[in-house]
């Protein structure tokens, strides 16, 4: 024994302490059997990766729809989800880049933020939609509406200046680059602020008069500022749209009688909208809003793995019984499977004259750089 | 109403929603238990069956283990002087000290009689507001909010009496470690380093248990003693409800204290507890037993615990607006089945109202009869040797730690941030206004910039409820202000610098008065520190006797043995160093984003280059310091090693199978406990974090070398 015990106490010492502050990766063991062959099944046990909190509207659609899918399935199969929040969802989707499975033994929840995260080239992305497929994928919707008690009475007001707008968002970058890109084709001059803990405080705000014009989801706009309008304190102005096959903007079905931005700018400046500001808006209108919720999986997963997701999702479309449970928590809006939506990935690729368009809005009229995109 | 009300009572009383109710209260009570499980735990283990119950059972089985983990969170505080939860930390000031005393079967009848209490009066509240708490919640806008957040920042220099530079040197360092992450403004991240986890910022729950509880677990793992320094159990019960009965008025303030706190979105339930147990000191005359094992320091945070959670049930059923991780978790439950919050609920739904009033009420009381039945026996596990129990600790302190970010790094931190606590307490830096600082931070700058972006000056600070609190901010000062006249007036040699800031902060506005007071009593701290408080300070002779001279300080239950070494001169320039690196650093930042760090990181240096002035000071002067100190600092060393193995292994190979071999290790050569002893509580420790993974689905960490049938 050449080493003594006390020196060897004395290495361990200092060895020890100085993993304790390095920075280690959080250790992701190889999965040897997670590479997927033509043929393969689809695994009994799947994992689903939430990138977004527990009981949120993401976390409670995916939880929502997952065991009617596997009911709706012929093979035997339980979906267990797996929340890993954070970083505007950045941090679970590049988990589930990252470990690049193609046996469908995990899949990945996405919702309009993830989307925009990938769309803005942040630098922090690690995950790619190229390198992804849909299994399913939901729209979603929502209103643009306005406080009456701090004068915003109707479309009107909007334009004819008289009224300081106020809009409050959670994060600039999130989907409240929605609504920040329908007032810049709309031309409005909107105050903005961001920094609320989210959707429902950003609507508490408005009806405490601190904000006057707000966007809520579609399910959120029927309960929650419905009843505010019907009292006369709130007014709802218009609605989103929905992104056709062909880019163009349609009414929403599901709140049919709203305008649409594009309807309320004709109203306004006699002509459709164009140029940058309204490509910018069509192509974050898909992303946010109309493939708005959706369930990916690596591209490389087999076509025998990912089939009962399509099956069973074809089930629950002619599935009346469903329909109706899924009213609420889906919006009213129908779910797609993965192989009825090619479109999809083509909508989550941006131009770079259209990102830089955005990139420069948001740099230069709602004070948020984003460094390394 | 009534009929609705009575109508869901007996809706409950059907088995099936009788047994969700107690399946809810059984699975909170259990995860309250482990330390920094609570909420996520419960949301975890809860979140599958709320997708497979009917509506009713849903809501009992979720209201169940929501207004009971804040009950059973509480015992491990109590006992062991490691938070159950952030939110619990508070009981570490006077239930630990009691406990200390051995007086645990006091504190925690005290706190469960407190918590029930309170979870009454938080159902009363909630039936007696849903009515009408919405125009109130809509009265509380930005400037509001962020008023309250400077009042709960201000609870810092309250908590620190005697000490209040080092206690604002660590409510700033609080700030700082609060603003790490993605900025509320700017989106963009501070102090991330590159590290994508770090973006959401720290979890609370690891820094909880980091700076109050592995710190305890380094000093006391040395000690090879029990926590509790007499023996002194069994009687304690009954004198717990004469305490409560005493002080009742306490319990119920608590109580309301906790139910507007929960109201308020952005407030949360650990600084609610700051703030009950901040007002129960600051209304009380004595306050000389404060923090030293007062009853009342354990009733009225405890009152306050679960009446926040049924406050938090306000904002989720009216605004759909969840301020808990168990308040989303409801939220889910209502959501799938088509129950929408929001008024509508109160003509629509009012059955599922009063389902959760009721089954808040009836688990409140189950949940803190059941406590005391459990408490009896785990009572004794303060007269437990620390080491025995430190090996399940270490083991479950990580686990729970990891559950939010599921990030290896977060583990390194809380170790790192163990060290920074035990320097904290050896060095007597309190802790209480880190935490506040930490669980403020945010908040404080988001309701800064919406204020002040939404509002014009001359508006914000007009508005009543502004003003209110602005008066109880001012108001210690001003009272202290008059004290000092007075004296000033009685010997008009003394106190030259006292009397020279009267005429100006007394007829000055708030915010001047406030500055100014702070300087003085920063002043007043560095003569308490030096010694015995006389003028003399300056020339060393007077700090010479500072050991013995420090009565009118904090009275220390044990001295430091690192009194008179350069321990407390190195913590004080370690903080300076940080808030340097963090004032420097944060020069990279946009300009909203900049803010906020610069504040607490100049504020911070400033202080803490007072403090190493102070302990210079007081080091040159003091007595040569025994070598108690150099045994102290082995035993933590070793201890500190000990850790970093566990998380070593832990990298290497995974919890389960770290624990396998180090919780054997540990019992063998640190807590020297028999095999047979060592092979059952290893198998316990190992079938528990087993269940959890397997059984309840949570994360625990994997290591690189995890073998294929335990991922």
């Amino acid at each position: 024994m050449s080493l003594s015990r006390r020196s060897l106490l004395g290495a361990l010492a200092v060895a020890v302490p100085s993993f304790a502050l390095s920075g280690c990766a959080t250790p992701a063991p190889d999965r040897a059997a997670d590479i997927g062959m033509p043929g393969d099944l689809l695994p009994e046990r799947v994992r689903m990766v939430i990138p977004y909190a527990e009981g949120g509207g993401t976390d409670v659609w995916a939880r929502f729809l997952a065991p009617r899918l596997t009911d709706a399935m012929e093979v035997p199969c339980r979906i267990l989800p797996d929340n890993l929040p954070g970083g505007e969802s950045i941090i679970g989707s590049n988990r589930y880049a990252r470990e690049n499975v193609s046996d469908g033994s995990s899949f990945l929840i996405t919702s309009g933020t993830t989307h925009y995260q990938y769309m803005l080239g942040r630098p922090e992305v690690e995950f790619d939609f190229a390198a992804m497929r849909p299994l399913l994928v939901n729209a979603g919707g929502g209103v643009i509406y306005g406080s009456a008690e701090a004068g915003v009475r109707g479309i009107d007001d909007l334009f004819s200046g008289n009224t300081r707008l106020r809009y409050g968002g959670i994060s600039a970058t999130g989907l409240d680059l929605t609504a920040l890109l329908a007032f810049d084709v709309l031309k409005l001059d909107v105050t903005t602020v961001f920094g609320l803990e989210g959707r429902g405080p950003a609507r508490l705000a408005v009806e405490r008069g601190e904000l006057n014009i707000d966007y809520q989801t579609s399910s959120a706009y029927k309960t929650q500022i419905v009843p505010l309008a019907e009292q006369g304190r709130a007014t709802p102005l218009m609605s989103f749209g929905q992104l056709e096959s062909d880019g163009s903007v349609s009414t929403d079905p599901a709140l049919s009688d709203l305008p649409t931005v594009r309807e309320v700018y004709r109203d306004a400046y006699g002509e459709d909208p164009s140029g940058p500001a309204w490509d910018a808006y069509r192509a974050f209108l898909g992303a946010g809003v109309t493939y708005q919720k959706g369930m990916w999986i690596t591209a490389e997963t087999p076509d025998s793995v990912v089939q009962p997701f399509f099956d069973a999702t074809r089930r629950l479309q002619q599935d009346e019984a469903f329909q109706e449970e899924s009213a609420k928590v889906l919006g009213g809006y129908p779910i797609y499977a993965g192989d009825e939506v090619d479109e999809v990935r083509s909508v989550l690729t941006l131009s770079p004259e259209v990102r830089a368009y955005v990139l420069d809005l948001l740099a230069t009229r709602h004070r948020t750089v984003i460094r390394g995109a | 109403m009534i009929d609705a009300a009575l109508t869901a009572l007996s809706g409950l009383a059907e088995p099936s929603m009788l047994l969700a109710l107690a399946t809810g209260v059984l699975a909170g009570l259990v995860l309250g238990l482990i330390p920094g499980l609570g909420g996520t735990g419960a949301m975890a283990v809860l979140l599958p069956f709320v997708f497979l119950l009917d509506t009713g059972q849903a809501i009992a089985l979720v209201i169940g283990a929501a207004a009971v983990i804040h009950t059973s969170d509480t015992i491990s505080t109590v006992l062991l002087g490691i938070p159950g939860s952030a939110s619990s930390s508070v009981l570490l000031l006077d239930g630990h000290a009691m406990a200390k005393q051995g007086q645990a079967s006091r504190a925690l009848s005290v706190a469960f009689i407190s918590s029930a209490i309170g979870g009454l009066v938080g159902a009363i509240g909630l039936t007696l507001s849903v009515a009408v708490a919405g125009p109130l919640v809509l009265l509380f806008g930005s400037p509001e909010l962020f008023m309250m957040t400077v009042l709960g920042i201000s609870l810092a220099s309250l908590l620190s009496r005697g000490n209040v530079a080092k206690g604002l040197v660590a409510a700033c360092f609080g700030l700082l470690l609060g603003s790490i992450g993605v900025a509320p403004t700017s989106a963009e991240y501070r102090y991330t380093f590159g590290s994508l986890f770090l973006a959401e910022g720290l979890d609370i729950v690891a820094v909880a248990l980091g700076v109050f509880g592995l710190a305890e677990i380094l000093a006391l793992v040395a000690r090879r003693t029990s926590v509790a320094q007499k023996m002194a159990l069994g009687s304690g019960w009954g004198q717990g409800v004469r305490d409560v009965m005493t002080h009742w008025t306490h319990v119920l303030r608590g109580s309301l204290v906790g139910i507007w706190a929960g109201i308020l979105p952005g407030v949360g339930a650990t600084a609610g507890s700051w703030l009950a147990y901040g007002q129960a000191v600051a209304t009380s005359k004595d306050k000389r037993r404060f923090g030293k094992g007062d009853p009342r320091g354990v009733a009225a945070p405890e009152g306050a615990s679960n009446s926040i959670s049924a406050g938090d049930l306000i904002p989720t059923l009216l605004f759909g607006i969840p301020g808990s991780a168990a308040a989303a978790l409801l939220l889910g439950a209502l959501l799938v089945f088509g129950v929408e919050p929001g008024p509508s609920l109160l003509t629509n739904d009012l059955d599922v109202v009063y389902t959760i009033v009721w089954s808040f009420a009836i688990a409140a009381v189950l949940g803190a009869a059941l406590c005391f039945l459990l408490a009896s026996p785990l009572a004794r596990l303060s007269f437990v040797r620390f080491p025995v129990l430190a090996a399940g600790l270490i083991v479950l302190m990580f686990t729970s730690a990891f559950q939010a970010a599921q990030e290896f790094g977060v583990l390194q931190i809380m170790l790192l941030l163990g060290v920074v606590g035990w320097l904290m307490k050896v060095c007597d830096y309190p802790r209480a206004p880190f935490l506040i600082g930490f669980v403020l931070s945010i908040p404080l700058e988001r309701y800064y910039f919406l204020t002040t972006s939404l509002y014009a000056p001359a508006e914000w600070m007009t508005r009543p409820a502004v003003l209110v609190m602005a008066a109880l901010l001012a108001a210690p000062l001003a009272v202290r202000l008059v004290k000092k006249v007075v004296a000033a007036r009685r010997t008009p040699v003394s106190g030259t610098d006292a009397g020279a800031g009267v005429p100006t902060g007394g007829t000055g506005d708030a915010g001047t008065g406030d500055e100014r007071e702070g300087t003085e009593r920063t002043g007043g701290v560095s003569t308490l520190t030096t010694g015995d408080g006389s003028p003399a300070g300056p020339d060393g002779t007077g700090g010479a006797d500072g050991p013995d001279g420090a009565t009118p300080g904090p009275a220390q239950a044990e001295p430091s043995p690192f009194t008179g070494t350069r321990w407390p001169l190195g913590t004080a320039v370690f903080f300076a160093v940080v808030f340097a690196f963090g004032l420097l650093t944060s020069t990279g930042f946009s300009e909203s984003g900049r803010l906020m760090p610069q504040l607490a990181g100049g504020a911070g240096l400033a202080l803490a280059l007072l403090v190493v002035i102070t302990e210079w000071r007081r080091l040159r002067g003091a007595a040569p310091a025994g070598d108690a100190w150099k045994g102290e600092v082995r035993a933590i060393a070793s201890a500190f090693v000990w850790l970093c193995a566990y998380l070593l292994l832990t990298w290497v190979l995974g919890t389960v199978l770290a624990a396998l071999l180090f919780v054997p290790v540990f019992l063998h050569v640190v807590a020297r406990m028999r095999p047979v002893g060592i092979a059952i509580y290893t198998v316990a420790v190992v079938g528990f974090i087993l269940t959890i993974k397997f059984a309840a689905d949570m994360a625990v960490p994997l290591g690189w070398f995890t073998p294929g049938f335990l991922l």
